[in-house]
């Protein structure tokens, strides 16, 4: 039973002994492309670099182009409120006033108006009015019935 | 002999190793303490910046490095009824200094630096632009500050002028520049802003909070050379435009009204004059002039009482004009008709004083619309003792007497009228024809308007409503309205005060107006003294009236300060005629009369041309 359950215990040949104290041949470890490594790191780095630059600078480029375009629209507001403004002083009452005069008119006198003498169709009018064949109506294109 | 000392030799050097690598130990152990104590500090340092205090941190360095500009905002424009523009903002240069760029310095170890510019030379080359004396211009270069203003508020093409000069410690500013296009058209109504924007007069004053707006923030990055980095933080608050204004005001009447003023104070040699002009059926004002007037892009040079709107400002006694409402209240009051007859004498004894009409007359049977009709005094004094001082005043305190008219315009005044259980014997028949109390144009134009709107009293306004972002005009909200007398009672004073103006007697004729039925009651008061007790020598003249007269849609005031002659019906009437008038035409009231048939019309022109060129 001892025989049994004893565990093996198988001696070591000497010759297997003998060779674990020397050199052993390996194969040669795999090759290492070492530049191709460094390269590859050296791109990425760059080419990070290189979009982050290309990036930032295309940010600027916008920026400087949205200042631009800030800028011109502000000058574009100074110039319509400048606008605004001389339109308004040429608009002003006082200013034709005195224009008219020198120009030699002079100031109209009471509010008159007048009554027409037929109803327009826009009035109304129902019926045809005769205009009288050969009477030159001055207003004709304006108040006549065949407008 | 040779093995002991062998043996102590081993264990010193035994001891020796110990004490070494014990030494090497504590050092080791002091060394790494102070490594602890190190990281200990760091790591506490850096949980005190990042975690307890990081935004303290992180606000001190944005400010280090970013660059705030205020933003200003844009005024709002102010407009009349029909969208012209009476005031609105421009941008303009200042031009700054930087004293420091003129004077020697040195470096922080001691090195002393030249002045980085000529003060004077710079002087030379800006004086004929800013207008200065270069004096004046190396003066404030030379002071003892950071920052000088050389100049605010200069066109914007003088600030690109100096600007592309380059000069050293010179620099230019844009801001705002609140400009009046037209002139001194409106200017004590629209008022006018200080130079940093502010309103300081009128309704550039009353209205300011609604036209200032908020500024806006402009957050840039800087480097540290000062240049800002096109890529870096750039947060933009803009700012909030103010709200553009539309008045009541129409520019053509309020040009001939302040031109009639001009005139008038022109040809009578009076002392001021104001014009007010209303809508009959909104109480809107349509003109409100005074004179002398002012211009607001030149205040500086104008005097400063010229400021004021004396139409809402000044009080004066209403004088005659004041019947209408004496008559009005005893008519509501049942006490009168137009048509009840009175025995009116020449003169009348009240108080101890002694009152007259304008001129001697036996004792005559005068119906009340014939008293409104030939203005007698002590026939409205008849009147108004009928009617009581109590009532009268209730009156008059309705019509809108005593309180400012709701306008709520800088500087309003209300009036004066006494309460009636302050009133002298003689209170009740001074006041009942106009003295003895005292109005601003306002309130007695708005007693007329509430006249002719068949007693409907409607709280003036002079801003139709705000313009905002969305283009939209928003009204302001409708004005409060009372029944001040009934509408038969206003329609029977408008009948008289028509006689007053057409009447064969009225005093009004000159207030006619050529195709139009008018209405309306001259005034000639006497001005009370400033010092003492009484009245002066000199006067006020007045008219106020309505047209056109059976369907009333203006009502148009005139007061005339010391005119030369100082009746009201022949200084102040031809005054109302022209503005009303001017006033009808503008708002495309047409006249009463019947038209002229298209061929009279042509007629007529043909024979004005033919004369013309003959």
């Amino acid at each position: 039973m001892s025989a049994a359950t004893a565990p093996l215990k198988r001696a070591r040949p000497s010759q297997e002994r003998g060779r674990d104290r020397h050199l052993q041949v390996v194969d040669e470890p795999p090759k290492r492309h070492t530049l191709v490594y460094l390269l590859a790191i050296v791109m990425v780095v760059a080419g990070t670099v290189f979009g982050a630059v290309a990036l930032n600078a295309l940010a600027a480029g916008s920026s400087v182009d949205a200042r631009r375009l800030d800028a011109y629209v502000l000058e574009a507001e100074r110039a319509y409120a400048q606008l605004v403004a001389d339109v308004a002083a040429l608009e002003d009452p006082a200013r034709i006033r005195a224009a008219a005069f020198d120009l030699g008119l002079v100031p109209a006198g009471p509010g008159r108006h007048v009554a027409l003498e037929r109803n327009l169709p826009a009035d109304g009018a129902t019926t045809t009015v005769e205009v009288l064949d050969g009477t030159a109506d001055p207003l004709k294109p304006v108040l006549s019935v065949e407008r | 002999m040779t093995g002991q000392p062998r043996r102590r030799r081993v264990t010193a050097a035994r001891l020796r190793t110990r004490s070494g690598v014990q030494l090497a130990v504590r050092r080791i152990r002091l060394t790494l303490g102070i490594y602890g104590l190190l990281v200990v500090i760091v790591v506490g340092q850096l949980v005190h910046i990042q975690v307890l205090n990081a935004d303290e941190y992180a606000d001190r360095g944005v400010r280090q490095r970013a660059r705030t500009i205020d933003l200003p905002s844009t005024r709002g424009r102010i407009y009349d009824r029909d969208g012209d523009v009476l005031a609105t903002s421009i941008q303009a240069a200042t031009i700054y200094g930087d004293p420091r760029a003129f004077r020697p310095s040195e470096t922080p170890d001691g090195t002393p630096l030249p002045a980085g510019a000529d003060a004077v030379a710079v002087a030379q080359e800006l004086a004929p632009l800013l207008g200065r004396d270069p004096d004046d211009i190396v003066q404030r270069l030379t002071r003892d500050a950071h920052f000088v203003y050389l100049a605010r508020q200069l066109d914007h093409e003088v600030g690109v002028a100096i600007r592309d000069l380059n000069l050293p410690g010179i620099g230019v500013l844009t801001e705002p520049h609140r400009v009046y296009p037209a002139g001194g058209l409106a200017g004590q109504v629209v008022g006018f802003t200080g130079i940093d924007g502010e309103g300081l007069q009128g309704l550039e004053s009353q209205y300011d909070s609604v036209l200032r707006g908020g500024p806006g923030m402009l957050v840039l990055e800087r480097a540290p050379g000062g240049l800002d980095i096109a890529s870096g933080i750039r947060e933009l608050v803009p700012p909030e435009p103010g709200t553009d204004l539309v008045l009541t005001l129409d520019r053509e009447i309020q040009h001939a009204a302040e031109r009639a003023a001009i005139d008038a104070m022109d040809e009578y040699n009076a002392r001021g004059a104001s014009i007010l002009v209303m809508d009959v059926a909104t109480s809107e004002v349509l003109g409100m002039a005074s004179a002398p007037t002012y211009d607001p892009n030149e205040r500086n040079d104008a005097d400063r009482a010229n400021w004021r709107n004396r139409a809402v400002t000044d009080v004066f006694e209403p004088g005659s004009t004041q019947k209408a409402l004496t008559v009005a209240a005893a008519i509501e009051e049942g006490i009168v008709s137009p048509d009840t007859e009175l025995a009116v004498p020449d003169h009348l004894r009240v108080g101890g004083k002694r009152f007259t009409d304008a001129y001697p007359h036996a004792t005559e049977q005068w119906s009340v619309a014939d008293i409104m009709e030939r203005s007698s005094n002590i026939g409205t004094i008849t009147i108004a003792q009928e009617l009581g001082g109590e009532v009268l005043e209730s009156y008059l305190r309705e019509f809108g007497y005593g309180r400012t008219s709701g306008l709520n315009f800088p500087g309003e005044g209300p009036g004066l009228l006494m309460p009636h259980d302050s009133w002298w014997s003689t209170s009740l028949p001074t006041i009942a024809i106009g003295q003895g109390v005292a109005v601003t144009l306002m309130q007695l134009a708005s007693a007329y308007a509430t006249i002719a709107n068949a007693g409907v009293a409607i709280q003036p306004r002079i801003v139709r409503g705000t313009v905002g972002d969305d283009g939209r005009l928003t009204p302001t909200s409708a004005p409060a309205q009372r029944q001040v007398v009934s509408a038969g009672t206003a329609e029977q004073v408008q009948t008289m005060l028509e006689r007053a103006v057409s009447g064969d007697h009225g005093t009004g004729a000159r207030a006619a107006v050529s195709g139009y039925r008018v209405a309306g009651k001259t005034g000639t008061a006497r001005k009370p003294n400033v010092d003492t007790r009484g009245y002066s020598s000199e006067y006020v003249a007045t008219f106020v009236g309505f047209a056109p007269a059976d369907d009333p849609r203006l009502v148009v005031a005139v007061m005339l300060d010391e005119p030369r002659p100082f009746y009201g019906g022949v200084v102040a009437a031809p005054v109302f005629s022209e503005v009303m008038q001017a006033a009808l035409i503008a708002r495309r009231i047409p006249p009463e009369s019947a038209g002229r048939s298209l061929s009279e019309a042509l007629e007529d022109a043909a024979t004005v041309a033919a004369d013309a060129e003959s």
